[in-house]
């Protein structure tokens, strides 16, 4: 039965227009009339809603900690991206096992997110109306984790069950938008450079300048992802994506329009131009490094590079969401994985720089030259500033129209 | 007499409860929609619908370019199809429907992509026609209008064969044997008989193409490129973004919209009265 009114409940948050709809109200009354969510969340005894949830965690714990542990049970659902687990498999990742052993805590390991947008779209009106999306961990990107966390949405991560925390790299362990990291620990970095087919192009390709050559007019292709498009533009222009104007923006999207215009870019697309890359119809390509380390097995002719003017970077990161069953559990696994000796052969085996301090230690010797793991100059990497939702607004809808429309 | 005592009269109820389960299904899952949609596609006032149209010109024009184009082009490889099949199938007649249909045991997706490996520049289609110079050796036809029309018309073609294959099944043979003993030419006898016969048939697969194909997204998204995008693509890749909602809301409705008017003035066009 609860389960029915679960699967209603959250079938119902999929009419992503609900909350917003300016029924919104009507909306939320439904979903609080659908009672609890989650069969594990219903035992705790958190009565924290909406929008001041972000210190439940830790008060939960204070004030049942002795008698009911704040493990709520022997399971919890971890939510992730593809390719961020070895095998991408619960019953077979050395991580997950190893960690179900020593805690004897199943983890029911989901590698469903496939877009921040998508994800926020989909559980944002249970959030919003303080209920719990049935999961202990998600792994978002920074600029969603910083709207997240201001919209109370996450809880504070608890330093006693979490004690390899301090293990965190320096460059990661104070971003603006979470001093110190308290609501949220890096699970992956990557970088956006250039991707290129080099059986396909006249000579390596270096800088943002070279895949604006006329010559590969319509061989090209740019992400979706503003962010990292118009970052890399950005650098190319010598502004800063850390520092710059909303105008500075502006500008590398009119470069970015400009030559679109004369036909130089093939598409504008998400995780689609690793298929065409592969393929061979796209020579060129703005890129993620994980997904051509991925593609690199099968198709030695890529190659990947940063653009000496600076590249892109990005850190998606796992957060407890608010009413998680099992937010203790949810520590012990993110402690788990922060133990470098855990880290070390997870990092080597995803193929992804690791947040974590000694796990490049841990690594064979041929994980630790590897440079999508180990980049050997992590002074070119940038991360876009923390934008006010007014001038991701602008900005958005800039690059839609001079890509899309 | 007897049989007048033997029809009991009809409860008034009984339609009722007939409709009731459809009703109800598409109260819940279209309506309601509809009305959140309409509300959406307002929050922000009536301009959202003016910005659609000067943001999103050439987007709305393609797809409706491509829709039509793949409607006709359905009709015109799927009517002698149709014609054959009912008309001199014979005993060959359902092995023949039944291979119009076997392509949709597999996914809509996987026959999309499986063109993607037809299309590509290392594949057997474009070496074919660089090899004859249609092609020239940096052309390609992936991402062109070519490849996501084609899909389009090859995704959608069933539709227009199967309810031009019923209505031609339906027609009475006596009729197309009057033509000949009339003195019309083979030709005549078709334009004159079998074809208007068969116009309902036409509509409707008409229809069934035109419809799904204007709101269709999957192949733009795999086949096409930057001067592939369609309303769909504009919707899907953007719904996520909260800010664009109401102006997103706004497109469907106008996309729904040209539909509605498209389909009218075709019904229209091709004479309405023996169609519904």
């Amino acid at each position: 039965m609860t389960d029915e009114r679960d699967e209603a409940v959250r079938a119902w948050s999929r009419r992503q227009f609900l909350a917003t709809a300016g029924l919104g109200g009507a909306a939320l009354a439904f979903l609080a009339a659908c009672g609890s969510s989650g069969g594990s969340s219903a035992g705790t005894t958190t009565t924290a809603g909406g929008t001041t949830t972000t210190g439940a965690g830790t008060t939960t714990s204070t004030s049942t900690g002795t008698t009911v542990p704040e493990t709520s049970g022997d399971s919890m659902r971890f939510l992730n991206w593809p390719l961020y687990i070895e095998g991408d498999d619960a019953s077979t990742s050395p991580t997950l096992t190893g960690f179900t052993e020593a805690n004897k805590i199943k983890v029911d390991y989901r590698p469903e997110i496939d877009g921040n947008d998508s994800f926020f779209t989909k559980y944002e009106p249970l959030l919003k109306a303080g209920k719990g999306i049935d999961a202990d961990i998600v792994v978002l990107t920074s600029w969603l984790c910083s709207r997240m966390i201001k919209a109370g949405y996450v809880q504070e991560l608890n330093a006693t069950t979490f004690p390899n925390k301090a293990s965190i790299v320096d460059r990661l362990a104070n971003p603006t938008w979470d001093p110190g990291r308290k609501f949220s620990i890096p699970w992956a970095t990557g970088q956006t450079g250039i991707a290129y087919n080099k059986d396909k192009v006249d000579g390596p390709i270096t800088s943002i300048a070279d895949i604006l050559n006329p010559k590969y007019k319509n061989r090209v292709t740019l992400l979706d992802e503003w962010r990292d498009s118009v970052g890399l533009f950005m650098l190319e222009m010598g502004t800063s994506p850390e520092t710059g104007s909303v105008a500075d923006a502006l500008k590398a999207i009119e470069m970015i329009k400009q030559y679109r215009d004369k036909g130089q870019f093939r598409k504008i697309t998400g995780n689609g131009y690793a298929e065409d890359l592969a393929l061979g119809d796209v020579w060129i390509a703005l890129a993620w490094s994980g997904d051509i380390a991925n593609l690199k097995k099968d198709n030695p002719s890529l190659e990947f590079i940063l653009p000496p003017k600076g590249a892109m970077s990005f850190t998606d990161n796992a957060m407890i969401p608010i009413k998680a069953g099992n937010k203790k559990g949810a520590e012990l696994l993110l402690n788990y994985v922060y133990d470098p000796k855990v880290a070390g052969p997870l990092y080597e085996s995803i193929v992804y720089v690791p947040p974590v301090k000694g796990a490049i230690e841990a690594m064979t010797a041929e994980g630790k030259a590897n440079t999508f793991i180990n980049p050997t100059d992590l002074t070119l990497l940038h991360d876009f500033r923390d934008l006010t939702a007014a001038e991701d607004e602008e900005i958005s809808r800039a690059f839609v129209a001079a890509t899309q429309q | 007499m007897a049989a007048a005592s033997d029809a009991r009269p009809a409860r008034w109820y009984i339609p009722w409860i007939l409709l009731a389960p459809g009703l109800l299904w598409l109260i819940l899952f279209f309506v309601v929609p509809l009305i959140q949609l309409g509300r959406l596609s307002l929050d922000g006032g009536l301009s959202n619908y003016t910005t659609v149209f000067s943001d999103n010109a050439e987007v709305i024009l393609r797809t409706f370019t491509f829709a039509a184009i793949a409607t006709v082009a359905c009709i015109a490889l799927g009517y002698p199809l149709a014609y054959v099949i009912a008309i001199r199938g014979g005993r060959y007649k359902n092995a023949l429907l039944a291979l119009v249909v076997l392509p949709f045991f597999t996914t809509y997706l996987i026959r999309t992509l499986a063109w993607k490996i037809l299309l590509y520049d290392g594949g057997p289609v474009v070496g074919l026609l660089r090899f004859l110079h249609v092609l020239g050796a940096n052309d390609s036809l992936l991402s062109t209008n070519w490849a996501v029309i084609g899909a389009l018309t090859y995704n959608f073609l069933p539709f227009m064969v199967l309810p031009i294959y019923v209505s031609l099944e339906k027609v009475d043979r006596r009729l197309l044997e009057a033509g000949p003993d009339l003195y019309a030419s083979g030709w005549r006898t078709f334009r004159k008989v079998t074809l208007p016969l068969s116009i309902p048939g036409v509509f409707a697969g008409s229809l069934l193409t035109f419809i799904p194909a204007s709101g269709d997204f999957v192949n733009a998204e795999l086949l096409g490129g930057d001067g592939q995008t369609m309303i769909g693509n504009i919707i899907e890749r953007n719904f996520g973004k909260e800010f664009f909602r109401p102006e997103l809301s706004a497109l469907s409705f106008v996309l729904m919209a040209i539909i509605l008017v498209g389909v009218l003035i075709y019904a229209r066009l091709l004479g309405t009265e023996e169609l519904v």
